[in-house]
């Protein structure tokens, strides 16, 4: 099967090739809605999901100006919301978030990029680039999880390589046309339940070029495949809290969510974001 | 990097998409010149140029129309940056509500400004509205009218979408309507009525936090843009303005649109001269021209590369036959456009269209892509109808919406039939015909006999209460008769819902997700590699958990069971009755069946294009709506007037002719008109739009 003309790339689409080829093939190929439960107990999961979808609205809202004190009324009556905002707060007073209101840095917050990579084009979406003085670039990433993950895993994520990679390379249009040194670049991982312990990644151009040559890779051993099932991962712990569990015969119930892994932060799925696509279709 | 996609533009394109940066321009011209194209070129060479592609905003009036801008931008070739956005103005709207919420909800004169809002989707919106005027149905409220209760539901929900696109006070939708109005007095009653249900539902939604497409453009309009906040970081987020279609959009986009362009660094405005097709929607050509007094150039482009020279001359024949203009014909002659034969009976006709169809891609290798089929309204029969013999002959078909409706879907019904049978307190009952085509559908390999052999025997109604007996009970012989595989698998079933309800009852959705997964979609059940129950299900937990989380609160409050209730509105066909998923698997290399304005504003030609039912008189009357009307709710009508017989007439002349002009300004080679003496109910119809080519192939045969 080779990709459709104008298929798009992602760090969540790769990160799933990488982790099971099938699922994939399901999801970004096929568009293959499959509704098992993803994890039990199954509204502890919604409301998570929730929790971290509105985060990362508040933090939005507070970095387009909407007041604090009108943000804080709003979360009011979630504990876990209220005490992300509080560490976050605190974080960006005196933390390590400090850097983003220092001296009116430039900062693009829920910005999608995207850059070719062979025939293909690959996007990220940031939750924030922050341009410091002295021309360092900054990605931050908030993750809500409950634990904290390894640095190691982390630093094995696609995501890890791919958003430094794509801002090096597409960032250019940002920062008045001047083209971004890779080595001025630094990825941050920003815990809510873990303020004082981001994980931070710096980047170089000897990263940008494995980084590349990774990614290229990936995409064309994608593009040249043909089977009709693609490869299902050998680790069968993932299909506990993949949905295409029982199409693939590989389980029935859904993983305890007190048992994921804590690296395994659930993505929230297409169906419980707000869907604007949805409601954006209604012409009364 | 040159991102030109062709080097064939003429100058003028050229010209256009190469303008400076800083320029802004207007552009208009018929469908069929290549605006659009120049709109996506000049997308390309704005980010080819330096503008981050994050600046530009493409705003059109409905999401299809963005499509050619999002698959330019998803190309290899163009440059690496920011992303642009492609919305709608309700889609920017909702943005906006949602990020800046905090700021407005209060004084927007929302109950419950700390709490957040909840977004309602037609099916939603719909649900409540029914909530807050079934009871006023019951005290004689609409007691003169003879309709579908959803549809008097959605023309309220209407009005008020209608207030807020235009921009007037929903207040005075009743007055507006009762002004114009010239039939028996008793309709005045009916428009206080629909005004009294429009400002219930308004009043409930600000006691709720709940916002429903009118009140989230309203928001959007009189609260957002009016915030300096909101509107800074809207020029500032995006300095580039594309717009497209405009005629199809609505006199607030207009509005804002005209505050917005003198703010934005660039603008290009793009207007189809003959359209304004989505009238009935709330279009306003009238006030989007006016946009072209902001612009510093204007272009107007008229050589079309669409339509064949016969089908220009046709076109010029038709709109002169139905305006009875005998202005000079052109010297061309339009007959080889056009394709017709005469049928008895609706069937044949449909025989026929297959036929063509069939013969245009194996013979003259037209692919399916560049063929339309069209009519006034689609039902679904007729539908069915179509795509059944073009599936016969292996002709891939897509259709403007899914083949049918959600709640109709053997799966859905399954899966509803077994939540009911593991939730008895809900005291709905199963008839065995249920039961027996859910088993059928649940178990592979049952079929419609063993099915209801099964269900005669294990289904019973115990004190009101639904039951399955274990497959142990029945006779040997009679399980033989089953076989012991399918019984195997009945009874894995059975247990796993006898054991469901031990349990308490958890969320329907949640019900629903745990069945699929857990049993039927596991091998040896029937949803087990059967990707499109898989779609089947996954929109209808989608739909349940959507409505759970929207009125689960407010059941909550008044001790209704949110599954129950769930079901009995899908039932009653105030939910799913038209559920579109956000993606339909639908092939592009397909022939195109849908009503003749869904493909206008989809807005792409094609070779050929197929005419259903021309006799219909539906090609030029608007559809019976007595608690609405689109052209006396708009900005154009003036208040104290009466809208007479003589408007009707009219009005239905110019929006056939506007039809006629759209649709053949989209096809490159030939028209075939579907004719049969006896429409699809069996009637006999001679509507305007086939006298017109009786008129001219009459006049072309007498010479």
């Amino acid at each position: 099967m080779s990709l459709p003309r104008g298929f798009i790339f992602s760090q969540s689409s790769l990160q799933d090739y990488v982790d099971c080829q099938r699922r994939f093939q399901l999801r970004y190929l096929l568009h293959q809605k499959w509704p098992a439960v993803e994890a039990e107990p199954y509204l502890e999961n919604e409301r998570r999901i929730d929790q971290g979808s509105k985060f990362h609205q508040i933090v939005h809202q507070h970095l387009v100006g909407v007041p604090e004190n009108e943000i804080k009324i709003s979360i009011a009556n979630d504990e876990v919301l209220e005490a992300w905002w509080n560490n976050y707060l605190h974080s960006i007073r005196d933390g390590v978030l400090a850097s983003i209101q220092l001296d009116n840095n430039p900062h693009f917050e829920e910005l999608t990029l995207s850059a070719p990579v062979g025939d293909f084009r690959v996007l990220a979406k940031y939750d924030l680039l922050l341009c410091q003085t002295d021309g360092k670039w900054l990605i931050f990433d908030w993750k809500t999880s409950e634990n904290h993950p390894k640095r190691k895993w982390l630093a094995n994520r696609l995501q890890t390589h791919i958003y430094p990679y794509i801002l090096s390379k597409a960032g250019a249009c940002l920062g008045g046309g001047e083209a971004i040194d890779p080595d001025l670049v630094e990825m941050i991982y920003w815990f809510t339940n873990f303020p004082e312990q981001p994980e931070r990644f710096s980047y170089n151009q000897a990263s940008y070029n494995d980084d590349l040559r990774t990614i290229s890779s990936l995409i064309a051993a994608i593009d040249q495949k043909t089977e009709a099932i693609f490869p299902l991962t050998p680790d069968t712990r993932r299909c506990l809290y993949c949905t295409y569990r029982s199409l693939c015969n590989r389980g029935v119930e859904a993983g305890d969510i007190h048992h994921l892994e804590e690296w395994l932060e659930p993505d929230a799925p297409d169906e419980l974001r707000i869907d604007f696509d949805q409601i954006g279709e209604i012409e009364f | 990097m040159a991102i030109l996609h062709s080097p064939q533009y003429s100058s003028d394109q050229t010209r256009i998409i190469k303008l400076p940066i800083g320029s802004k321009t207007f552009l208009e011209g018929p469908a069929g010149v290549g605006k659009t194209t120049i709109g996506v070129e000049r997308m390309l060479h704005l980010m080819d140029t330096g503008v981050s592609g994050n600046t530009i905003l493409v705003l059109v009036p409905q999401r299809t129309l963005g499509t050619p801008y999002i698959q330019a931008m998803n190309l290899p070739g163009v440059v690496a940056g920011g992303m642009v956005s492609v919305l709608t103005h309700s889609g920017l709207a909702q943005r906006m509500v949602d990020l800046f919420w905090p700021l407005v909800a209060g004084p927007a004169g929302f109950a419950r400004p700390e709490e957040q809002p909840v977004f309602l989707t037609l099916e939603t919106a719909q649900y409540y509205m029914a909530h807050l005027v079934r009871p006023l149905l019951g005290q004689g409220y609409f007691a003169s009218l003879t309709m579908d209760r959803n549809r008097l539901y959605s023309q309220i929900i209407d009005n008020l979408n209608k207030a807020a696109v235009v921009g007037f006070p929903c207040q005075e939708i009743g007055d507006r309507l009762k002004t114009a109005w010239s039939g028996e007095p008793g309709q005045s009653k009916v428009y206080e009525e629909a005004q009294a249900c429009a400002a219930l539902f308004r009043g409930y939604c600000l006691q709720n936090n709940l916002l429903d497409f009118s009140l989230q453009i309203e928001l959007f309009w009189q609260h957002l843009w009016k915030s300096e906040l909101c509107q800074q970081f809207l020029i500032r987020s995006f300095r580039h303005l594309i717009v497209d279609n405009i005629e199809e959009d609505v006199p607030i986009t207009h509005d804002l649109l005209a505050d917005w362009i003198p703010q934005a660094e660039s603008s290009l405005v793009i207007y189809d001269s003959q359209a304004g097709y989505r009238r009935f929607l709330g279009a306003d050509p009238v006030s989007a021209y006016h946009i072209k007094e902001l612009c510093d150039q204007n272009f107007s482009l008229t050589t079309s590369f669409v339509p064949s020279q016969e089908i220009q001359s046709l076109s010029v024949y038709l709109r002169g036959a139905l305006a009875r203009n005998p202005a000079p014909k052109p010297k061309i002659d339009p007959r080889p456009a056009i394709v017709h034969e005469t049928h008895t009976y609706y069937p044949q006709m449909l025989d026929w269209i297959a036929a063509q169809i069939s013969q245009l891609i194996d013979d003259e290798g037209i692919a399916p892509q560049n063929i339309a089929v069209l009519a006034p309204f689609l039902s679904d029969s007729l539908r069915f109808s179509i795509v059944n013999r073009l599936a016969n002959r292996g002709i891939p078909v897509k259709t403007h919406r899914p083949s049918r409706s959600l709640r109709e879907e053997p799966a859905t019904f399954c899966l509803v039939t077994f939540a009911v049978l593991a939730h008895p307190a809900w005291g709905i009952i199963p008839t065995k015909f249920d039961v027996a085509h859910s088993l059928m559908q649940a178990i592979a390999g049952m079929d419609l006999i063993r099915a209801k052999l099964l269900t005669d025997i294990v289904f019973r109604i115990r004190a009101g209460i639904p039951t399955l007996s274990p497959f142990e009970q029945i006779i040997p012989t009679t399980q033989e008769r089953i076989s012991y595989v399918l019984g195997e698998k009945y009874e894995r079933l059975r247990l796993w819902l006898a054991e469901y309800q031990q349990a308490s009852p958890g969320e329907l959705d949640h019900f629903i997700s745990r069945l699929f997964g857990e049993i039927l979609s596991q091998a040896g059940y029937g949803f087990h590699t059967d990707y499109d129950k898989g779609q089947v299900a996954a929109n209808l937990v989608d739909s349940i958990r959507k409505f759970r989380r929207v009125v689960g609160n407010t059941l909550l409050e008044t001790g209704v069971d949110m599954g129950k209730e769930y079901i009995q509105m899908l039932n009653d066909g105030v939910i799913a009755a038209q559920y579109m998923p956000a993606w339909k698997a639908q092939t592009e290399q397909a022939v195109f069946i849908a009503p003749a304005y869904t493909f206008l504003t989809n807005n792409y030609p094609v070779d050929v294009q197929f005419w259903l039912d021309i006799g219909n008189r539906s090609w030029s009357e608007r559809l019976y709506q007595p608690l609405t009307h689109p052209y006396v709710l708009s900005r154009n009508w003036p208040g104290d007037k009466t809208w007479t017989d003589s408007e009707e007439v009219e009005t239905g002349e110019q929006v056939l002719s506007s039809l006629v002009y759209g649709l053949l300004n989209r096809c490159r080679k030939r028209i075939y008109l579907g004719l049969s003496e006896y429409n699809e109910q069996g009637y006999e119809q001679r509507g305007p739009l086939l006298q017109a080519f009786h008129h001219i192939l009459q006049g072309l045969a007498e010479g």
